[in-house]
Parts: C-alpha cells; structure tokens; sequence
C-alpha cells in the first residue's frame, strides 16, 4: 500500500526580509517560520555573529504545516546578503518554487500483515516499509520514520514488528508534513486492520475493540513497541463514536440504499497520536534544537508579567501559523489571574523578546509551551497574593483573585485592585521587607513524556458506479485531546486537519517521472479540498486529561490528518467490495477508483 | 513566478483598444485576468503588451435581442450564472458558468473571455457550441461573425486574429421544444474544478421526436467539439432513454482523446459516454 507524497501547500509561501540595523550592530530578520530560535542559533553560527547580533520575528505566519520547521539555506543567504550590502533584503518563493524547494511529506510503501483468529484475536501485527527521503535529509527528515514507530501499533495490545528501510532519491527532500509519521503509520494499521475483518467476517469495530491497550493499564500503559503512554480509554471513545454517530441506523442506510443499486460504504478508523514533545530524554536521542546552537531540550517557555497598569504581557516560545495561541494563552493567564483576557497580550515568535523558544509543531504548544504559561501565571499569582495579603491586613492564605481584584476569601467587601498591587510591585519601599520588586515569572517547562492524544473517526461515502467519482456523505470525528481550553479553536484545528487528511485521501499527489522532475509543481496539477469539497464536519469529543501536565491537555494540531485518510479509504473500498475491490492506492480520484472496480470485476458486479 | 516584464495598457473606449491592438503584434486581451494572468506567471505566455479592456463602458450587458441573446466581453461567470435570461433561453450557458472555476473566479472571470481563450477542459466553450452560438469579433477594419463551430481551433486557440477581440457572444433563444444542459466530472470530483470530462446538450423535439440537436464535448479532446456520433444518432429519434443511450454508445466516435493524469483515453471515452447520456437525459426530461 502507497501512502503517496504530499505537497504541503500553505496559504502563504515562505519569505524573508533580512536587514543590518549598523547602530545596534544587529542582523534583524523577519521570516515564515514555525521555530525562529533556531533561524536565529543557525543564522548566528553561519555568520558568525553572537546571539546578540541577531534577532528573528516570525510574525503571523500564514500556515506551515510542518514545512516550515526548517532552517532553510534562503533564510541563510538572505542574512549574508543583507549583512554583506548592509541594505534590505528580500525573498518571497512563487508558488512553483514552493512545490518543488519547500520540503514535501509522506512517501511511504509498505506491506502490512495481521495474524490473528477467526474470531477476533490478533495475534501478531508486521509492517515492512520504504520511506522515501529525498535527496537531501533536513531538519526532522530521518525522524519522521521514527514518529512513524512511536505509534506503530495504533490502539491495540498486539505483538509488533516495525520495520522501515529510508532511502534517498533524487526528488525533492521530504520532511515533517502535518502527522509527520504518524498518520503513515495509522494508516497501514487501520486498514489492514479493515482488511482482517473483512476476512473473518467481523464488524470492523468489533474487531478493533476487541484488541484495544485495556483502560485499566493506564497510566502508564506500555506500547508494544516499548513507549509509556500517559492515559486513554479507547473502548469508551469508540462506543461514544458509534452512539453519537448512530452506526447502527448508518449501517442500515447503507444497506438499504444497497438494495437500490447505490455503492454506499461506511468507513472506520482509530488513531491514538504522539505529541507534546517533548521529554526531556527525547533530546538525547537528538529531538532538541543542539544542531542550532541551542541549549535546549524540547522545553516550553512562558514569560508572564503584570505591568504597572495591570495589564499583563505572556511572552512564550511558540512560532504559530494561525493556531490561535494568542486567544488560548490569554485564556490560561486570565484563569489562573483573575484578570480580564481584554488585558492581557502574548507575545509569541519574536527572538528579540524571549532568550528561548522551541516553536509550534507536533501538537505541543499548548501541552508545553501552554504549561509554561501556566506555571509561570501561577507563580506571579503566589507573590501578588503576599503583597495583596499585606495591603488587606490578611493572611496570603485567605486570597483569592477574581474580577481583577484580590480579595479576601468569605469577605467579598475586603478586596484590592490588581492596579494597586503591581503598583506595589514596582515600588520596592512599599512591599514588605525582603520583597523582590516586579512582578514577573519565567518557567521553562519540561515534561516528564509526550502526550498520547487518540480519537475515533467514521464515514459513510458513496461511490458513482459510472464514473468512480467519490462523495461523501458524512464524517462523524470522536476525538479525546485531554482538557479543552478554547474548544472553537479545537474545532477549527480539528477542520483543518481533516480536509488535509481527506486532501490526500481523495485530491493530492506529488508525481514526479523518470527523470526526477515534478508534474505537480503548479495548483492546476495539484489540487487540494476547499471547502466545497467537503461535507460538515459533525465534531464531538470525550475528555480524558493527561496527568503529564498542569493543565491535564494532550495536543489536537495532527489528530484530524492522523485519523482520516484512511477513514475515507477504508468507506470507498467498502462502498466497491461488491466488486470485488480489496484496496485501492490514494488519491482516490474518480479514475482510480473507476479503474479498481474495472479491473475487479470486468465492470459489472462480483 | 514572476511574469516576464510587459507593458499594461487600460484603454477607454474599444476604438482605442483596437488601435493599440493594431500596432502591437501579440500584445493580449485581458477582461478578468482569471487564465492569462496564471499563465504569465507560470511563463507560458509572455506578452510584450496586456491590453486591460476592464475599463471599457457598454460591454457588461446581458441583452435580450429577440432570438438570441448578446453577452458583453465583460460580463463576468457569475452574471451568467445567475442571469434570468441565461437559465431561461440557454440553460447549458447558465451551467456551465455556475461550474466554472470557483466562487472568486466566477466572481471576477468573465464568460466571453474564457470562450476566447479556449481552454481544453473550460465548461462554457462546451456550451456555446451546444447552443450554436455565434462570436462577434471587431478589429480596426470592421466587425466579423465566426460560428461556435469554428470558433475553436486547437488547444487555447481560437479562430480570432491577432488584431481581434471578441466582445460579444450571441445565443440563439431556446424557443419552444427547445433545451440544453451541461454536466460534467470535475478534477477534485463532482462538479469541482476544471472538467475531465464535460458534455453540453441542446435538443429540438418537434412532434415527439428529436428534430435537431448538438451535443459538445470538453475536458475529453485537444478542444471543445461536437460529437457528430452522438448528434447523428439522437436526431430523428424518439428521445427515449435507450435512444439516448444508443447516442451515448457513439460520443467519442472519431474523437481523439487526449489523456491526463485525470483520466486515461480509455476512462475519458467511457465518460465522455457517460456524460452525453446524463446531459442529453436532463435536457430532453
């Protein structure tokens, strides 16, 4: 089975504009980055400056996806030429050039292979695969196999033999592209996992349940390939799936709508996902930024401040893309402080404001970087308590803050303005004695291991017996991300990542010929889903925290990518079986489609 | 990329458009800009000098003239789409702009345009050979009528001269016992995107038979063209549905198909059949 090559296509391609500011004797960049620490350590150790002299800004990044979590040698070059020429310069790749120089993703081949009973038991699960690596290995290039690994044996309690062999070929590099791996790896398991039941004639969730990591082994399950998994209860998500989803009465449409000639199939997926990177362990085996210059594991880094005027600045080290980490972090400050979200700013993707930062990717920011803040807020909320507890004549114990004030527990009357605090803050003379002034925290958060989010997704599709044309009818998503802090903003993570898996599904590949040059280099050739080519999303959740982390949340970045393509591809196979269809490559493009019931059954029904 | 460096000129009138069309040999024509504007940039055209007609008063009118309809150069895919006049005289017209491109294309790209540039696999070129439309051309010398059937040429070329724009798009009225329909199979599926395949049927029935009708197909050969196998075998029919389906059998009769990595010649010519009897289906129901 082909898991094929992607062109991670954001809405805005990569660009740099670099410039020598002589009077601080500093090269200022600002560049599409999801990590600009590690612009920045590399840019310095390229050009030999300190890391005074250099200061990166990734402002409001227009997607990345993945492909812009690398140090790219435009990014270099337009350093040295605006050092060089001590003017501006600038670079912004075409669209072209961001199909064929930008790294691609996926470009896996692979057998998979169940052993299991007649009824149900699986007793052994094998995966022997090719990963296509390109020409050149960049930033995360040779890991992605590895992410692959970490989740090998999907949900289930099974034996696993993991094998993948990563070669070079003379195409452009492939690297980290939403899942990175991960939906790779799932989608070998769910749909040989298909294909077992098939074979003995199960229902495909009864068969998934019936292998499922039991919850009572939480925490800390043990993979079978050997990682501690924090915390999931998968039977309880799928049943919620199938309820929510009514799978029952879909399967009843199915096959009424059967009986009227019309292909209709019904498709199932779980996923569990890896993310929140990462342990500080993982940096030892070279997941940190050290290539960079940089000191760090894959830590999260929040600064939070209460100026003078009450206002609050969180300044964290996470490089977004449209993820919404100003709304969510505001949201963590505001809760722990009891100061209006209206009041508080995040800084984010500036090198300028914050010594570290890791970036955005692997679904962790909020995991992370998010926890950061929190500690960080907490810690701030402990030394207002002291001072507020001094200016209310109470004890620190007693206060509590809310509505932008500290107030004294069960004397609603006894309260001071968080105005008054910070003023007392900066003015050393009247805090009591031995007070530190300001009134400032910075965590570096690092956590004890990633985070294993998991969900469940369903699909009921239907396939034109005339022309294999694939439309879907409906997608029912049960993810479990742990806690949920903005639950819009999950759901437009949750949007996105499905209309990219159900892109490779169905629209997307990266064709190159015998030569080694790209067919697809242009949006004529490649298409992806816009939102008319999906249907309404019917998104719903179960909630089980992870205990990893303060604020009890795993990650949903990739779940929507790692839960669906195969979700779509195991609904059109069942929607053609009566043809005699057993697997079809993607994209699932009409022809494709059209083509493996032709050739499965000489165009008539098995 | 970057389009090669051109002169842009915005004339006011179409007199003026046509004097620096005149003096500038394979300066461009631009009206939405939704196809020549990509292709410049992907470097397959590079015009010396874009002559915007944008600007030009009186050319935005859908009109009623009494047996055909006019359609100005500028008016736009979704002007069509919706025109009241269009769904009602030459519904296959009225479709295929609904399908073309998407929302911020059909927003902005405009039908006659995409006639004259005659793309292998646009909807509208489709149509307007289905309903027999004629193309009025002007140059410096005079005004110049050219049939929907040799209007287009080859793959993005049409039977214009370099000197000539196309300002104009007469369709006959369907009149009584008259209908037309567009279908197609988009590259994303569906509807979605440029067609795979694309059939535009118009159909006269007089007495209970099928006296006369066109069928064109898109997406499927190096241009838009009729299906003379498919017309054959419809006209004289009852309109039935194994008379369609009998139609259906032919449409790429002596048709040339052109394969892409949407659709081999095989999977194109069973859609092109799949695609005449659906558009020749919704026409005559």
């Amino acid at each position: 089975m082909v898991n094929q090559r992607l062109i991670p296509t954001a809405i805005e391609p990569r660009r740099v504009l670099a410039e020598w500011e002589a009077g601080y004797q500093t090269l200022r960049m600002h560049t599409t980055s999801q990590m600009p620490h590690a612009v920045a350590g590399a840019l310095a150790m390229a050009l030999g400056l300190p890391s005074t002299s250099v200061r990166v800004i990734a402002p409001e990044v227009g997607g990345g996806f993945g492909a812009k979590l690398n140090v790219y040698s435009d990014e270099i070059l337009v350093g040295w030429a605006a050092r060089q020429l001590e003017r501006p310069v600038r670079w912004t790749e075409t669209r072209r050039e961001a199909a064929t120089s930008t790294i691609q993703g996926r470009g896996w081949i692979g057998t998979a292979t169940i052993v299991g009973t007649r009824d149900g038991e699986i007793l052994g699960y094998e995966f022997d695969g090719l990963a296509d690596m390109g020409a050149y290995t960049q930033n995360f290039t040779a890991a992605i196999p590895f992410l692959g690994l970490f989740v090998a044996s999907g949900q289930y309690k099974m034996p696993t033999y993991w094998k993948i062999d990563c070669v070079a070929t003379n195409t452009t590099t492939t690297d980290a592209y939403r899942g990175a791996g991960r939906p790779e790896a799932m989608y070998y398991i769910e749909r040989i996992m298909d294909m077992y039941a098939r074979e003995i004639g199960m229902d495909p969730a009864d068969v998934r349940r019936k292998n499922f990591i039991p919850a009572e082994e939480f925490p800390v399950a043990m993979s079978p390939v050997g990682f501690a998994m924090d915390t999931g209860d998968y039977a309880m998500n799928l049943d919620a799936l199938l309820e929510t989803g009514a799978y029952d009465e879909m399967k009843a449409a199915r096959d009424s709508a059967r009986a009227e000639g019309r292909n209709v199939g019904i498709g199932l997926s779980t996923y569990v996902e890896v993310c929140g990177f990462a342990p500080a362990g993982l940096a030892d085996l070279g997941f940190s930024w050290s290539a960079y210059g940089l000191p760090s594991a894959f830590n999260g880094n929040g600064l939070v401040r209460v100026n003078a005027d009450a206002t609050v600045t969180v300044t964290i080290g996470t490089g977004p893309s449209g993820q919404g980490h100003q709304t969510t972090w505001a949201q963590i400050v505001a809760d722990r402080l009891g100061i209006p979200v209206d009041d508080i700013v995040v800084k984010h993707g500036d090198t300028g404001d914050s010594p570290m930062g890791i970036g955005t990717f692997g679904s962790r920011s909020a995991a992370v970087d998010g926890s950061a803040a929190y500690e960080a807020a907490d810690r701030v909320r402990l030394k207002a308590a002291k001072l507020a507890a001094h200016l209310l004549e109470a004890s620190e114990d007693d206060i509590v803050f809310a509505d932008g004030a500290a107030h004294v527990a069960g004397s609603p009357e006894s309260s001071v303005p968080w105005s008054e605090i910070a003023m007392v803050a900066y003015q050393p003379q009247k805090a009591p004695e031995g007070t530190d002034p300001g009134l400032e925290s910075e965590v570096v958060f690092s956590p004890a291991n990633a985070t294993w989010p998991f969900g469940s997704h369903l699909a009921m599709v239907e396939v034109d017996a005339e022309t294999g044309n694939v439309e879907i009818l409906r997608y029912v998503a049960m993810d479990d991300c742990g806690n949920v802090i903005n639950p819009m903003i999950v759901d437009g993570q949750v949007h996105g990542g499905l209309v990219q898996g159900i892109g490779q599904a169905l629209f997307e590949e990266a064709i190159y010929d015998e030569n080694g040059n790209l067919l697809t280099g242009s949006m004529v050739d490649y298409p992806i889903p816009t939102a008319g080519d999906v249907p309404m999303f019917e998104l719903h959740r179960t909630t089980t925290p992870t205990d990893i982390n303060p604020l009890g949340v795993k990650g949903i970045g990739e779940a929507g990518t790692i839960g669906s393509a195969q979700t779509i591809v195991n609904a059109v196979v069942d929607a053609v079986a009566s043809y005699g269809v057993t697997h079809i490559d993607m994209p699932l493009r009409p022809r494709r489609v059209w083509e493996a019931m032709n050739a499965a059954s000489g165009n008539g029904r098995a | 990329m970057y389009p090669r460096e051109f002169d842009y000129v915005a004339p006011g009138t179409l007199d003026e458009a046509l004097a620096v069309l005149a003096s500038n040999p394979g300066a461009k024509i631009m009206s939405g800009g939704m196809s020549l504007i990509p292709m410049m940039k992907l470097r397959l055209l590079s015009p010396a000098t874009v002559i915007d007609i944008g600007r030009i008063p009186g050319l935005d009118a859908i009109e009623d003239r009494g047996d055909h309809l006019a359609i100005g150069a500028l008016v736009r895919h979704a002007q069509t789409a919706s025109s009241d006049l269009v769904t009602t005289y030459a519904a296959a017209l009225a479709q295929a702009a609904a399908l073309t491109g998407d929302v911020q294309v059909r927003n902005r790209g405009t039908t006659v345009g995409a006639v004259a540039h005659a793309d292998l696999a646009a909807d509208t070129t489709a149509a307007v050979l289905a309903l027999g439309a004629t193309m009025v051309a002007r140059s410096s010398a005079g005004t110049r009528e050219i049939p929907a059937s040799e209007f287009f040429v080859d793959t993005l070329t049409s039977a214009l001269a370099d000197d000539e724009i196309l300002v104009e798009l007469r369709v006959p009225k369907s009149g009584e016992g008259e209908s037309s329909a567009y279908t197609k199979l988009g590259r994303r599926g569906g509807e979605s995107d440029y067609a795979v395949a694309g059939v535009a049927a118009w159909v006269r029935k007089t007495n209970g038979s099928v006296s006369d009708a066109r069928v064109a197909l898109t997406g499927v050969g190096s241009k838009a063209m009729l299906s003379s196998g498919a017309m054959d075998a419809i006209i004289g029919s009852d309109g039935s549905e194994a008379a369609i389906a009998a139609a259906a059998d032919r449409a790429a009769d002596g048709i040339s198909v052109l394969e892409d990595l949407y659709g081999s010649e095989e999977y194109k010519a069973h859609l092109a059949k799949v695609y005449v009897k659906r558009a020749l289906g919704a026409a005559l129901s």
